[in-house]
């Protein structure tokens, strides 16, 4: 087979820099916890499976939804710690701050990943992309004390590539003109957006590097594949056509809300209780972003990680869950299994509007839509100023009573059992904490 | 929009140093005094500085010229200044207004403008909000310079240490918190206890970050 011919572009009609943070949450975890670095430390010990690992535990084999009983034959030396939210989300937020003192425009894709448009910047810092890219990756190195791997090139599915090319604490830059250079030891399913069943397909042609699926002419991608897949195709040969979205998520398709508890429960009102707690907590994210569902998903989750769900569609959207506990609990009535161990459940809400256009039918008692829109406006902000479940519904009270986890798993994080004069279970000062003894 | 640029300026420890010297100045002075407030009354009232003949109006002076002279001296005071065309603007007189009325007339309501030269606990304790950490004290090594067992200690970790910074620092891969000092080319840590030694690393020294405030919380 011919070698295909290279792939070159001289300038950077736009530069786009992937941010990638390596091994998240456990680099949080050594960044305030600074004895645990070059140690395989793992997160998630709430949960009984592997939230996230370390470099040096993804060296000795483990990895992410791993069981922690699997965890400790492989490496009985790592070291579990329960997940910390609060922490990885402040440090979250800080590493988008500070990569919006480079360029403002910032995508925040994921809790760890952002899309950075740095086109143009160039005379602003007097240097390079790489150079800038450079400064951003050791800016949040001093301040935050973690790792990024920083990939930049011509569009966001090669920055993506570039990204990913070394880690951690890899810095590549993937040039115009040796793109080529990238792509053709690169498998096409490695590819942002192509998947199993796509690189199947493709192999039937022939394609199975991404640059030669880069090398087909338009009218075999408009033939054969649908019109993401010609979106990626423009990407790869370095026309960027996905634009860097700067507005922080606002209109969510779907709210969901999941809790895993240990050890597995078969207990009917204690699994009611978890599933009435999702429905609250999703509630209450979809009236901070005023919207409201008209379709809800219920499931549960086995030992076994077998899920079984039920889908219930309403006739009018809300999002208060008084209107939703009956129909709760008879679609809870229909996936619930007395035999069985469960061990978590899950709400998912969507069919997302917003809340201010909501058509009201002939038979609604609009009266009780006021009276309960008032009284949820007390309840939210209740809320926001003595936090989270200050009132909540009955239903939701063995979850209160019963502990989340049990035994040694149910650990808390330490940030919540340190607390300094003033802080309480509910609420703390919203910065990390070191733990260094001094 | 000028004027309330200035204040925020007035923040800076430059414009500081002169709003005292000034008062020492004007404080001893009444007839000036009372002719700063004067115009300050008239700006307040009016939302403008009066002119050179207004001045004279409300200084009850006839000739151009004592005005002039006037204006000269509050001028070197730092209290206003003037453009390329003469007039007025003023300078520290809101604060001025602010000390004369409470020696004088009396607590002036606070006006939104008075309150735009004021910071935050927050803003006062963190600079790089993005590079700060807390940290709970637990040794009692830096007693004498008052940070006791239990204190919350606000860690910058953008700052580079500089001589005298209380820092957090890995020593030798043990971690402490002292008093950063430089001697020529070595480093010493130092200790505000007598019952600790000064450390002076030998093979490693890494600076996690400088202390940037205490806070001790009783109630």
């Amino acid at each position: 087979m011919p070698y295909p011919p290279p792939l070159t572009i001289d300038q950077w009609p736009r530069a786009i820099m992937h941010v990638d943070a390596d091994a998240f949450f456990t680099s949080c975890e050594q960044a305030i916890h600074p004895e645990l670095k070059g140690k395989p430390v793992i997160a998630g010990k709430e949960r009984g499976i592997v939230a996230a690992a370390s470099y040096e535990a993804k060296k000795r084999g483990i990895e992410r939804g791993m069981r922690l009983s699997e965890v400790k034959k492989l490496c009985p030396d790592a070291i579990l710690l329960p997940s910390d939210y609060e922490t990885y989300s402040i440090f979250s937020v800080r590493m988008f701050d500070i990569m919006r003192r480079f360029s403002p425009q910032v995508e925040e894709y994921s809790i760890d990943e952002a899309f950075i448009d740095i086109t143009g910047m160039r005379r602003y810092f007097h240097s390079s992309y790489g150079e800038i890219a450079g400064r951003i990756q050791k800016t949040i190195e001093k301040e935050l004390d973690i790792t990024v791997s920083v990939g930049v090139s011509l569009s966001k599915v090669l920055s993506k590539i570039a990204s990913k090319y070394k880690k951690p604490n890899g810095l590549t830059i993937i040039a115009g003109r040796e793109i080529h250079t990238y792509l053709s030891e690169l498998p096409v399913e490695k590819v942002w957006g192509i998947g199993a069943n796509t690189s199947a397909f493709l192999k039937k042609f022939g394609i199975h590097t991404a640059l030669e699926f880069t090398h087909k002419d338009e009218g075999f991608i408009k033939r054969y594949l649908s019109k993401p897949y010609l979106e990626i195709w423009h990407e790869l040969n370095g026309r960027s056509v996905y634009p860097v979205i700067t507005e922080p998520k606002d209109d969510y398709k779907s709210i969901s809300k999941t809790k895993t508890f240990t050890p597995p429960s078969s207990d009917e009102g204690f699994i009611f209780a978890q599933l009435s707690k999702n429905l609250e907590n999703a509630c209450i994210k979809a009236r901070r972003y005023n919207l409201c569902a008209n379709k809800v998903i219920i499931f549960l989750r086995t030992q076994e990680y077998k899920d079984t769900g039920i889908e219930i569609r309403l006739n009018r959207p809300t999002a208060y869950p008084l209107e939703l506990f009956d129909l709760l609990r008879d679609g809870f009535k229909k996936v619930y299994n007395s035999r069985a161990l469960y061990r978590a459940t899950g709400i998912v809400l969507s069919g997302l509007k917003p809340n201010d256009n909501i058509q009201y039918s002939l038979f609604d008692d609009t009266v009780k839509i006021v009276k309960m829109n008032r009284i949820y406006s007390v309840i939210d902000e209740l809320s926001d100023r003595f936090g989270k479940h200050t009132i909540h519904h009955a239903s939701s009270l063995p979850v209160k009573i019963q502990a989340q986890h049990e035994g040694e798993r149910g650990d808390t994080p330490y940030r919540k059992n340190s607390l300094f004069k003033g802080e309480n279970k509910r609420q703390r000062i919203h910065m990390p904490v070191l733990n260094i003894k001094v | 929009m000028q004027f309330l640029i200035i204040l925020t300026i007035s923040l800076t420890g430059e414009r500081l140093f002169a709003y005292n010297h000034f008062m020492v100045n004007i404080a001893n002075n009444k007839k000036i005094q009372v002719r700063v407030k004067l115009i300050s009354d008239f700006y307040r009232k009016s939302g403008r500085m009066p002119s050179f003949s207004e001045i004279g109006q409300l200084f009850r002076l006839k000739s151009k010229n004592s005005v002039f002279k006037i204006v000269n001296k509050l001028e070197k005071t730092g209290l206003l200044k003037r453009d390329h065309k003469g007039r007025l603007i003023p300078l520290s007189m809101k604060q001025h207004t602010k000390v004369l009325g409470t020696i004088e007339a009396g607590f002036p309501s606070p006006a939104e403008e008075e309150l735009i030269d004021t910071i935050s606990l927050d803003d006062l304790l963190i600079q790089n909000k993005d590079a700060t950490f807390l940290l709970k004290v637990t040794g009692d090594s830096l007693k004498d310079a008052g940070i006791l067992p239990g204190d919350m200690v606000i860690v910058d970790k953008s700052l580079n240490p500089v001589n005298g910074d209380i820092v957090i620092a890995q020593v030798d891969g043990e971690w402490t918190m002292k008093i950063f000092k430089k001697r020529g080319n070595s480093i010493i840590l130092m200790p505000a206890n007598p019952k600790y030694k000064p450390i002076q690393p030998k093979n490693e020294l890494k600076v996690a970050g400088v202390v940037a405030s205490v806070i001790r919380k009783y109630k």
